[in-house]
């Protein structure tokens, strides 16, 4: 576990200057090295480069290493669907037919499906970044593992046979505790019980069901050293308060909650909150602009940041943009600074003129590099530092600047000329590079077709 | 014989009492259309609006559902007999590459619950066989359902399918689910989101009118 980590601290309910940052870039990772949704959840090459490619881009506080929440539903025989561009979806349900629960002895172990490549890549990761993040291991939560193996009947079965429920639950519940113990042996710092399913019951049943089998995990993950967060999707506003009695260390929540409102619950509890970013219309439908801005006015809107853990809010769907995982990042590290920026965004349009270079007339090759700011931004730090590589290399036989988004006159350049994504290269006018880094050959050839 | 009794006993999920109290109604010469409308949609009209309101969630409503079906059972041939007809026809499905479908049954039970015949497609369903079972079907109204952000877009492709087939103009499209919004609604170029089963029924039912 790294020594000094703003999450860390929060998570352990401290006080801090900056607020901690977690991606949950799930398949979105692969989407930063090229690689499918399923190849990142198969190959533990692509898995691991691409949450690589997370550190070093988006520079998080704590990442999770794998978000799946069919690992334990396919191991325990059910069929998965895999699309290209999202994980796979349950598609048959084993105990749809029988209401059974089976033997303890089914429990996953660290031998089964694709756990081995899980945990290698874990170990992997630990090894690379642990010193500087916390990793997250992902387990599937009881109430939506019973729903993969008995499918739509479970809700029937609330009312028709508790006692079904009770015992189908507590293997579910088993099964939580196996993987929990597996990942932290395998070095994750903080295991997030993953339960979509909860938005969908009442508080009352969740307390007749829910209560015991989260508490139970919790108090298992908190024993075996690691952090835990209870994870849910949709609007279970109702049932914070009693998911704060089963005491996770942390709770991350979607766009359906009102995040402030739920964090005056949570703070009663002294529990760390986080999540909330819209994944859909913010995250991959909005702007850089629209992510920076949706950032800073929820930490606004909080009347303490302390136990407040900036992330989206849920798995990132896989096309993202990057530039808006860039902008999310640097709004959290930087908030200063990019308030400034949709400052200068918003008055942009008034006072100050560019003269854009007559690009026809040139003569030789000019690259362009469009910063939010390669002093902080991790992304354009290696944007900024591709171009100097390529200065280097070329020498005077072509010219390179800078534009920081920090600077008034830059933004209202970066508007006439269209510039949509930060950072990005501009080769004689013309877009070349945007968000992901280019490699070496690619930019020298880049720089060669217009020579 | 009381009609509220049959709602209240809807609400609570309890079928079997819902069913015994149909037949009841049904010996003392009730009509089938009134003990319908009175006991059973009435019923699962307040259940409607308590999941709306965000009163019961999806375990009320299944079972619910499963009571007004054990007492609609009883009625339908009488209903037939009687020459009484849906008050529309559907058809609802999750689109392709999507199976999660708690969110299409929810709908269809309320659309059903609002007296409308629902044919239910089932998961994972290819634009083509939207259209076809609408077609097939002589359903008035389409309804795709997406979780994912990923296969959203396939409701882009229902529409363009249903011009293909030369009925978009003659067939409504209804879109929702969790990702789905207004704006994307209006950005494909679809009738109608709504943003919850009960408000879906509504709207199926205004467009069958």
């Amino acid at each position: 576990m790294p020594s000094d980590n703003v999450l860390l601290r929060t998570l352990r309910h401290e006080k801090t200057d900056t607020l901690p940052w977690v991606p949950f870039a799930g398949v979105h990772a692969g989407k930063l090295i090229g690689k499918s949704a399923k190849e990142v959840l198969t190959d533990e090459e692509a898995l691991f480069d691409s949450l690589m490619a997370v550190n070093k881009l988006y520079k998080p506080h704590g990442q999770p290493v794998m978000f799946d929440l069919q690992i334990e539903a396919e191991i325990l025989g059910c069929e998965l669907m895999w699309p290209d561009d999202s994980p796979p979806c349950v598609k048959t349900h084993p105990l749809g037919e029988t209401a059974t629960v089976p033997c303890e002895c089914t429990l996953p172990t660290e031998k089964d499906g694709r756990i081995p490549m899980v945990l290698r890549a874990m170990r992997r990761m630990k090894e690379a970044v642990g010193d500087t993040t916390l990793l997250y291991g992902l387990i599937c939560g009881p109430f939506t593992l019973a729903g993969h193996l008995r499918g739509n009947d479970l809700f029937m079965d609330m009312y028709d046979d508790e006692e079904y429920v009770e015992e189908l639950l507590a293997y579910c519940t088993a099964c939580c505790n196996r993987m929990a113990q597996l990942y932290i042996d395998a070095g994750m710092d903080v295991i997030a019980v993953v339960d979509p399913l909860v938005s969908q019951i009442s508080s009352a049943h969740f307390e007749t069901f829910l209560s015991k089998p989260f508490t139970e995990i919790f108090e298992h993950i908190r024993k075996l050293g690691a952090f835990s967060s209870f994870f849910v999707c949709g609007d279970a506003s109702r049932s914070i308060d009693v998911m704060c009695k089963t005491n996770p260390d942390s709770i991350s929540v979607d766009e359906n909650i009102d995040l402030p409102a739920a964090k005056k619950i949570t703070d009663r509890y002294n529990i760390a909150i986080g999540g909330n970013i819209p994944l859909t219309s913010v995250m991959l439908h909005g702007t850089q602009q629209d992510n920076m801005k949706y950032v800073l006015d929820l930490i606004d809107r909080l009347d303490d940041t302390r136990n407040f853990i900036v992330a989206p809010g849920c798995d990132m769907p896989y096309a993202v943009p990057v530039e808006n995982g860039i902008a999310v990042a640097q709004a959290v590290l930087q908030p200063e600074s990019v308030r400034e920026m949709l400052r200068n965004y918003i008055a942009a349009e008034d006072s100050i003129t560019v003269n854009l270079p007559d690009y026809d007339k040139l003569s030789k090759p000019l690259v362009e590099v469009f910063t939010l700011d390669s002093d902080t931004c991790a992304a354009c730090t290696y944007m900024m530092g591709a171009a100097k590589v390529a200065k280097a290399h070329f020498g005077d036989a072509i010219d390179m600047t800078e534009y920081k988004y920090t600077q008034k006159e830059n933004i209202i350049r970066c508007k006439a000329m269209g510039v949509k994504n930060l950072p990005s290269i501009y080769i004689n006018g013309k877009l070349a590079f945007s968000s992901i880094i280019p490699s070496k050959d690619e930019f020298y050839k880049a720089i060669e077709a217009v020579q | 014989m009381d009609l509220q009794e049959i709602s209240l006993k809807l609400q609570a999920g309890k079928a079997k009492d819902v069913k015994i109290l149909v037949q009841q109604a049904i010996d003392e010469g009730m009509s089938a259309q009134t003990i319908l409308e009175e006991g059973l949609l009435s019923g699962m009209s307040i259940i409607g609006e308590k999941f709306k309101n965000n009163e019961i969630f999806v375990p009320e409503v299944l079972v619910a559902a499963r009571a007004m079906n054990m007492g609609a059972a009883l009625l339908k041939p009488l209903l037939v007999e009687a020459g009484v007809k849906a008050s529309g026809k559907v058809c609802i499905g999750t689109v392709k590459g999507d199976l999660h479908d708690i969110g299409k049954n929810l709908v269809k039970m309320m659309m059903e619950g609002k007296g409308l015949e629902v044919i239910d497609i089932g998961t994972d369903v290819a634009p083509e066989t939207f259209v076809q079972t609408a077609i097939d079907e002589g359903c008035q109204v389409i309804c795709c359902s997406a979780l994912l952000t990923t296969t959203m877009g396939v409701m882009a492709d229902v529409i363009k399918a249903m011009e293909d087939a030369g009925i978009r103009d003659k067939v409504k499209i209804m879109v929702g689910g969790a990702p789905v919004t207004d704006a994307y609604c209006q950005k494909i170029g679809a009738d109608a989101y709504t943003p919850d089963a009960a408000s879906a029924a509504d709207k199926a039912v205004a467009f069958c009118a």
